[in-house]
């Protein structure tokens, strides 16, 4: 991490705010070294994202066999994932399936769901799609 | 199910199949704070400040491409307008300064930094001059870094003097550029009323009056409007218009989404979405097409203004709807070599560049990726230029030229970038001779605003 000269002033100059008299160069340094390593960590700190639901819409779509539910079920399971809602269409061999999911609680993160899932639909051969309901709810609700 | 199975297969429609994405992520950085009358430290002080701000943009894009689906397709930077913060250096330093911002842009891992840019519509400060002179320079001793000189305003006029620096300094730029079908011009775009907020290359800057730091977005999705189109059957033009309204109000909707969240994610202001719809060479994902399906046999017949205007006009309808943060350019690209259709129009000798200038007179933007013979007089495109800029200042629109005089090319020869540049075939140009009128030089003046007939 660089920072600016003018950063580093400000930092140099809390530093001596907060040491007062007993300031000596070493003790500085002491200072300045964590304040840096603090504003390092804060950084890396993602911004809440507001509102999140916490609530993903996982759509699968392919040629019909047994056992797709449950595998996809089964995988979502393990992950302790919530399903709230799921509903399903086939058209003689063809099949859409789309799950309203909540991975508030999942032990994975939603990358490590979508990588599980690819892993999944390949080996049905089928699609699998994961996204934030937020996407859905910003195209077709006003 | 809190949503309709139609509209969770559209969206996944989209986004899979009809090539719906965020084209790009650009994040605007102020460097009005890094001067030094020491080149050395100017450059140090650039260098940082770019990746004090932007080391996570490639990374916080990437993390929320996968969260909700759609892909971004780039991911950018924009700076304030060199010549501003640096008006006291040569061109030597200039090119300095291109090289590091092209490094600062490498290191963080954009594809493009737009800003090596001036704005001299009225008049050239010393620094500005230099700054052109070193465009050609600055172009071709880099990879990633745009360039855009605005040369004309409603407000101002057309400094003519600019338009002729500029056409030499695209013929100096193709020469340079030689061995890789003079990409340099690529890079370079002459303006009339450009945009502070635009996120596209090569006309994106961080303008003068945008705070320290600023998240724009442009999205992109003809391909989305063009089956919008195709199933929406026979219906009349006013119906067409209601469709594209539709289908933009959705991806801006989308998009305005994901670059909120990539804003939050920095902890920067969001700036803008440009709702422009920008074409690839990707097959479907043009906006030729979407002209076609309305039922032109091809871009270049009588009709094809017409349909344009429409279509600009209601993207833009669509766009205002969905988010109050629109700006940019906000329209329909037509650049020849980064779409499928018009490059094949242009190859079936369907457009000419006079009938693209008409169409650039209703579309957002102006002319467009359009590879010219390069034994094309410097006079001839000074001509073009201020043609182009005529109809901005007239119309109160940004036009803008980005020609390419393919060094050593002539008409039946293509330019190929591969990639998003595409590819172009040399289209004729006018062999009569301008030069007696741009040479004049000085400045159009700027029109009258009212008996606007």
């Amino acid at each position: 991490m660089s920072l600016s000269e003018s950063e580093l002033r400000k930092l140099t100059l809390e530093a001596i705010e907060e040491l007062g008299e007993n300031a000596t160069p070493a003790l500085v340094k002491q200072v300045v070294e964590k304040a840096i390593a603090k504003l390092e960590d804060k950084e890396f700190v993602p911004k809440s994202t507001s509102g999140d639901s916490g609530k993903v819409i996982l759509t699968s779509f392919g040629l019909n066999h047994p056992g797709i539910v449950a595998t996809i079920t089964k995988t979502l399971s393990d992950a302790s994932c919530d399903i709230f809602d799921i509903s399903q269409k086939i058209l003689t061999d063809f099949y859409t399936m789309i799950m309203v999911v909540d991975i508030s609680r999942s032990n994975k993160s939603l990358r490590e769901l979508q990588d599980e899932m690819n892993k999944v639909a390949d080996e049905l051969k089928i699609k699998i799609y994961i996204q934030h309901e937020d996407v859905f709810r910003f195209m077709h609700r006003v | 199910m809190p949503y309709e199975f139609s509209e969770i297969l559209e969206t996944i429609k989209m986004t899979e199949i009809e090539h719906f994405d965020i084209r790009t992520v650009t994040m605007g950085i102020s460097l009005r704070d890094c001067f030094d009358r020491n080149i050395e430290v100017t450059k140090e002080k650039i260098y940082s400040k770019i990746l004090k701000y932007a080391k996570n943009h490639v990374k916080y894009a990437e993390r929320i491409e996968s969260q909700f689906g759609i892909s971004i397709a780039n991911k950018r930077l924009a700076v304030t307008p060199v010549s501003i913060p640096f008006d006291a250096f040569k061109v030597e330093e200039f090119i300095e300064i291109a090289k590091i911002l092209d490094k600062a842009a490498t290191e963080v891992g954009v594809d493009y930094l737009g800003g090596f840019s001036a704005l001299v519509q009225k008049g050239f400060t010393n620094g500005e001059k230099e700054l052109i002179k070193a465009i050609p320079y600055a172009l071709s001793e880099t990879n990633r870094i745009v360039s855009s000189v605005n040369v004309a305003s409603t407000k101002a006029g057309i400094n003519m003097d600019a338009v002729n620096m500029m056409a030499d300094v695209v013929k100096k730029t193709a020469e340079l550029t030689k061995e890789r079908d003079s990409i340099g011009c690529a890079k370079l775009v002459v303006f009339c009323n450009i945009p502070e907020d635009n996120p596209f290359v090569a006309g994106a800057f961080h303008g003068i009056s945008e705070p320290e730091v600023t998240l724009n977005m442009g999205i992109s999705g003809p391909g989305v409007v063009l089956e919008a189109i195709k199933s929406a059957g026979k219906i009349d033009l006013q119906g067409i218009a209601e469709v594209i309204k539709k289908t933009t109000y959705k991806i801006t909707r989308a998009g305005e989404l994901i670059g909120r969240k990539v804003a939050e994610l920095h902890g920067i202001p969001f700036g803008i979405i440009d709702i422009s719809l920008a074409p690839t060479p990707a097959e479907g994902d043009s906006i030729a097409d979407v002209i076609k399906a309305m039922g032109l046999e091809d871009v270049g017949a009588p009709g094809t203004t017409a349909a344009l205007a429409l279509l600009n006009d209601a993207v833009k309808k669509g766009g205002l709807m969905a988010s109050s943060s629109v700006g940019g350019m906000s329209g329909a690209f037509i650049p020849v070599s980064e779409d499928q259709g018009m490059i094949s129009a242009a190859k079936a000798g369907h457009i000419s560049i006079e009938k693209l200038e008409a169409m650039t007179s209703v579309c957002s933007v102006g002319l467009d990726m359009i590879a010219i013979p390069g034994d094309t007089p410097a006079t001839t495109i000074a001509g073009i230029i201020a043609d182009e800029c005529a109809i901005g200042i007239i119309n109160d629109k940004t036009t803008s030229a980005r020609l390419i005089p393919a060094y050593g090319k002539k008409v039946g020869d293509t330019v190929n970038y591969g990639g998003l540049l595409g590819e172009a075939p040399i289209i004729p140009v006018s062999k009569l001779n301008s030069e007696n009128f741009v040479l004049r030089g000085g400045r159009i003046p700027s029109p009258v605003r009212s008996l606007t007939n």
